[in-house]
């Protein structure tokens, strides 16, 4: 229930400090905020003079937290060769503890859901010391973009868990939700920032919440696709067409919040030197499930497509009780050939709603 | 606080200490870690895999050879595929390699204690199948009759010889067969589906475990639902391409499924719930 919020404790932020207490954070902290470039983009971006940016909450930042927990590519270890052997090296990915402030829903459930495939099997290190220093201070939509489809896929606009901190834009003020202890502690350590919250603030953050749930323009029948691609009564043909205007180019996936595919490479520093890394990957390239000698398993891309969306709409549906898709669109606005996930859940659909 | 993970991704040194050719095109490599205290205390089951790092190549997901119930030294069979399986052939013993494992879900020995087990192979398809059968010998009173149905190219493709002639003196019912002949051959040609002619297995007490390419892997399944070996009783190990081998890079997708940690063992009653290429008509 939204209204009846299990964020335990709320506080009031008057705008107007907004500024002083992430000063007073990014002191302690690395501070990553969305941020509107020169170009007029919004992302999310490493502040390191804060009166030098404008951080923009009203719109959806176009890249989403990943790339700050599993870098597009990083190093996983080097290797010598050497008369006495051929030996690896660890590296430890270290970054400061680092507050991501101004975290939509979508993107929340996103870290949720890495916190998973990360977590599940074996404990991944990289992202896991990378995770660990992390505070994240989300806000809920009180405006969601056109592309917008959150309220499909259980993630948005509002949000009752995930961050340490959960702000609710109420015009001149922001309502303060505390999440988890780390939440209190900041609160608390920097409580001359804060004010009580009243009925009077949760009563406006309920009505910001309907607001915010009647302004979708867009509805996608995630539940609906969920249900046909569990009963296994998705035709062929949808697969077939959808891969067909795959254009094989990745950006569905390098863009997607919850997309953590990686591939691992060698890369040869010299004839005896070498580093071993991990980059970002997707299900829908050509080679991805190519085995040795050039045999692949995988029927090409109408395979690969149908792997796609058989993963986040019903693998993770069955593995955690929800989607992996977020909602947050931007699949859609990347995607030329109109292959991206809101084109299946409507082709999907047709003829049987 | 921050916890110490461990580095999963790191691979331990191990040396070349002997090498088998088994034939052309598949050798076996018999490897120990570097590391004297782990090689004495490393562990793992017959059907499960390692991660193998060779120099500028990345890594590759190898099954092992060998049988747990010979510890000291790990068996890797390797036929020549690609990049990395070829400089796997160039190594000489005393060569170091990188590895890490052992990963993956092995075959269910105790459900096969007291059955008589088919092994039907097809090439490189034996080394996986190769560990099970010589866990069955070292515990011979567990199992029930050996029969290994195994096919070749031609005689001279016939790998692991001398493992045949050795299952052959302890009393495995080895029976191979090439698609062609050359001149000495005197013993079977055809598929391997056409030794299994002369087979009576007392169904209620068998397993079958298949490992081969694909197009052999469906003919043999034909046969053995003809013959009348329930779903439950046809074990499969799976090869696909793989990244991180422990559940998370998702390169080695089967439908819902991952090779890595769903199997690569596989019962051919899991399998046919999967939409995967082993399974279409």
């Amino acid at each position: 229930m939204p209204h009846a919020s299990s964020m335990a404790d709320s506080h009031l932020l008057k705008k107007d400090h907004l500024k002083g207490f992430l000063r007073k954070l990014a002191k302690e902290y690395r501070l990553v905020a969305p941020v509107r470039n020169r170009h007029g983009d919004v992302l999310f971006t490493v502040i390191d003079d804060l009166d030098a940016v404008e951080i923009e909450l009203s719109e959806p930042p176009q890249n989403s937290l990943k790339q700050f927990f599993l870098p597009q590519q990083e190093q996983l270890s080097t290797y010598t060769i050497t008369p006495e052997g051929y030996d690896f090296q660890p590296t430890k990915a270290t970054i400061p503890p680092t507050v991501y402030f101004g975290v939509h829903p979508c993107d929340l459930s996103a870290v949720l859901y890495m916190d998973v495939v990360f977590s599940r099997q074996q404990r991944d290190p990289f992202y896991l010391r990378r995770r660990q220093g992390s505070v994240l201070i989300g806000i809920n939509c009180n405006n969601p973009s056109p592309k917008c489809f959150c309220n499909a896929t259980g993630s948005g606009p509002f949000i009752e868990m995930g961050s340490d901190l959960q702000l609710t834009d109420l015009g001149d003020r922001f309502l303060v939700e505390t999440g988890r202890t780390s939440g209190h502690t900041l609160t608390e350590r920097w409580q001359g920032f804060f004010s009580p919250s009243t009925d009077k603030d949760r009563a406006a953050r309920y009505q910001a919440f309907l607001e915010a749930r009647g302004r979708f323009s867009r509805q996608v029948h995630v539940e609906q696709a969920i249900r046909r691609l569990e009963a296994d009564t998705v035709p062929d043909e949808v697969f077939a067409k959808l891969s067909l205007r795959c254009q094989d180019c990745g950006g569905c996936a390098y863009l997607c919040p919850t997309c953590t595919c990686f591939t691992i490479s060698d890369q040869p520093l010299d004839a005896v030197n070498g580093q071993r890394l991990r980059s970002w990957d997707a299900c829908t390239f050509a080679g991805f499930t190519v085995m040795a000698g050039g045999h692949n398993p995988v029927q090409a891309k109408t395979g690969a497509i149908r792997q796609r969306f058989t993963h986040k709409l019903r693998d993770d549906v069955r593995l955690t009780g929800r989607p992996s898709c977020v909602g947050c669109g931007r699949c859609v606005g990347i995607c030329f050939g109109g292959t991206d996930i809101v084109r299946f859940v409507e082709r999907t659909c047709q003829g049987s709603l | 606080m921050p916890q110490t993970i461990t580095d999963i991704y790191l691979p331990r040194q191990a040396k070349v200490e002997q090498i088998e050719v088994e034939n052309s095109q598949i050798s076996t490599f018999v490897l120990a870690f570097c590391d004297h205290a782990y090689n004495d205390a490393f562990r793992y089951q017959p059907g499960q895999f390692m991660m193998v790092s060779m120099p500028h190549c990345g890594e590759a997901p190898i099954s092992i050879s060998s049988t747990p119930t010979r510890p000291g030294a790990i068996h890797l069979s390797v036929r020549r595929a690609g990049k990395l399986t070829a400089a796997m052939h160039g190594l000489r013993v005393g060569d170091t390699i990188g590895l890490r494992g052992p990963y993956g879900r092995p075959f269910p020995m105790e459900q096969l204690q007291k059955k008589d087990l088919l092994f039907v192979a097809g090439g490189i398809g034996l080394a996986p199948l190769r560990g099970v059968l010589d866990t069955c010998l070292d515990q011979r009173d567990q199992f029930g009759t050996l029969t290994v149905l195994y096919g070749s190219r031609t005689p001279s493709d016939i790998a692991f010889q001398t493992d045949l002639d050795m299952w052959r003196e302890k009393g495995v019912d080895c029976r191979l067969t090439v698609d062609a002949a050359e001149p000495g051959w005197d013993a079977q040609v055809g598929l391997v589906t056409s030794l299994m002619d002369g087979l009576h297995p007392k169904l209620e007490r068998s397993t079958a475990l298949i490992c081969g390419p694909p197009l052999m892997f469906r003919a043999v399944l034909g046969r053995l639902t003809a013959m009348g070996f329930r779903d439950e009783q046809v074990l499969t190990t799976m090869e696909r391409h793989m990244k991180c081998g422990v559940g998370i890079c998702r390169h080695c997708h089967m439908d819902g499924k991952l090779a890595c940690v769903d199997g690569p063992v596989f019962s051919l009653a899991e399998l046919r719930k999967l939409k995967i290429m082993e399974m279409e008509d």
